[in-house]
């Protein structure tokens, strides 16, 4: 059995369907015993999203992660159009629901903590009142900007996949949150620094970049 | 008489490992014929893939396999070729290794992805897109076409690429451009050294960033450019004799300096956080 002619079945595998040639199958591929397990923990995670009328950041990032483990939320060229995608993953229609679920929570949970001021703004309230363009992430937004927990999961997800480039990813993570670190100290220190604003944009496009690469299912 | 006979025993042994590797090797080609601006993608987890142009409407693959823990999963979609490593169970660095030889129109859009093995493109006038983690990459000979290139410590050099449109990310890979113009240049680098060595173009806008790398730019004395260079932490140098212009930043000596340089053609920005900058005359 192919893996084309696997991930075509992949809807009654998930159900319990599952027979000899489909279990030699994901005995001998480990792609495709990866792809269950992904399929799995993002079922688990709709779940708890279903559960929930206000996910937690921590929640939100695994999504995120899970997404990008099966290379759902990677740049579009990166995928390899080998078989189409319906037949290479027929839950592609959950995506865009998903996606869309994350973004309103997202946007919820930014509406209502821009509402509020913010450990910053209390304590700059000058600084935060400066006219500025906003293209500093806001220090309400739902998600942490440099969470451990976060890096944490994603070495962990590099090191079981390949030990050996884990501390790698460990030394760029700090080089990268480092990057962050100062971009932000600089751009709040002067709102209207436009340099500042800009190198927290590089800072982040070379995280988004490490978290890209690493959790690639197509790279080691 | 004995360690004669210990030496032959080695380079007996020497031999046959080797003859045992190359005949594990395998050497694949693949072509498919194509219509104008086609698209080429080659994910290889380890290995090297190499794209030149050719003047025929055909994409030509050789692939050297090195062991059966890897196969080749290709595939033709219209004018779309993608190619992809498949690594199978028990396959490392070693044995998942594929090189990759390609032949494509100079008009082929290529995407070239790999985690450790070389990236290299030439001679086209299609866009490129290079992403590697651990990558040497090397792009040369390109025109009128995007670059867009992603490592995290793989080194970056690209060599005469004209009306470019120019976006290189890089953690800590060190990024070289020689005669690098274009429309939009830019390179966001972290802890790798930037080194420019171009004439700014005409009419572009360049800007080269890092948080402690050091960033050098090198060009002639008739080069037409408006620059600001800044370095939060680190120390700014200049050769060239600017005009002074006005900066949306207070212009510390040491640290920062802004200025025209003849018509003023083309915009340079660079900025650094601890990294030094040195924008030097040819």
């Amino acid at each position: 059995m192919s893996c084309a002619e696997f991930q075509q079945v992949l809807p009654e595998m998930l159900e319990g369907d599952r027979n000899t040639e489909h279990a030699a199958h994901l005995a001998s591929c480990s792609a495709c015993s990866d792809l269950i397990s992904d399929l799995k923990a993002i079922s688990e995670a709709a779940r708890q999203l279903r559960a929930s009328d206000e996910p937690s950041p921590r929640l939100w990032n695994s999504l995120e992660i899970a997404l990008r483990q099966e290379g759902l939320i990677r740049q579009p060229q990166r995928e390899p159009a080998l078989v189409s995608s319906r037949a290479r993953w027929p839950w592609g229609w959950m995506v865009p629901a998903v996606a869309a679920l994350l973004v309103g929570f997202g946007i919820m949970k930014y509406e209502r903590g821009s509402n509020q001021p913010s450990e910053t703004a209390r304590n700059e309230a000058p600084v935060a009142a400066a006219p500025t363009v906003a293209v500093v992430p806001a220090s309400t937004s739902p998600a942490p900007r440099i969470s451990r927990d976060d890096d944490l999961q994603l070495l962990e997800a590099v090191g079981t996949r390949s030990p050996e480039i884990r501390a790698q990813y460990a030394a760029d993570l700090n080089h990268v949150n480092s990057y962050i670190e100062d971009a932000e100290q600089s751009a709040q220190s002067d709102p209207n620094d436009e340099d500042a604003q800009q190198s927290l944009l590089n800072a982040y496009d070379q995280r988004a970049m490490l978290y890209q690469m690493a959790l690639d299912r197509s790279l080691p | 008489m004995q360690r004669v006979n210990r030496g032959a025993k080695l380079v007996s042994a020497v031999v046959l490992s080797g003859a045992v590797l190359l005949a594990a090797e395998t050497r694949k080609e693949f072509h498919f014929t194509v219509g104008a601006r086609p698209t080429v993608s080659v994910t290889n987890q380890y290995g090297s893939v190499s794209v030149k142009p050719s003047a025929a409407n055909l994409v030509s693959v050789t692939a050297i396999l090195r062991s059966d823990k890897v196969e080749i999963d290709k595939g033709q979609s219209g004018n779309r070729i993608d190619v992809l490593s498949h690594l199978l169970d028990g396959a490392n660095a070693e044995n998942g290794r594929v090189d990759y030889e390609l032949v494509v129109p100079g008009d082929a859009s290529v995407i070239l992805t790999s985690t450790s093995g070389p990236l290299r493109a030439e001679g086209l006038h299609g866009d490129v897109t290079l992403e590697g983690a651990n990558s040497n990459v090397d792009v040369r000979e390109i025109k009128d076409a995007h670059v867009h290139v992603k490592t995290l410590n793989g080194p970056i050099t690209l060599t005469n690429i004209h009306d470019g449109h120019v976006e290189i990310t890089s953690v800590s890979g060190n990024v070289t451009l020689v005669s690098v113009s274009g429309p939009h240049v830019q390179v966001n680098s972290n802890s790798g050294w930037i080194h420019y060595d171009g004439d700014f173009g005409y009419g572009g806008e360049y800007y080269l960033s890092s948080h402690t790398g050091d960033i050098d730019a090198t060009a002639p004395q008739d080069a037409s450019f408006d620059v600001t260079a800044r370095s939060v932490r680190g120390k700014v140098e200049n050769d060239f004799p600017l005009q002074p212009k006005h900066t949306p930043f207070v212009v510390k000596a040491g640290s920062a300096f802004a200025g025209t340089m003849n018509r003023a053609a083309s915009s340079v920005k660079l900025f650094s956080f601890s990294g030094k900058i040195h924008l030097k005359k040819r």
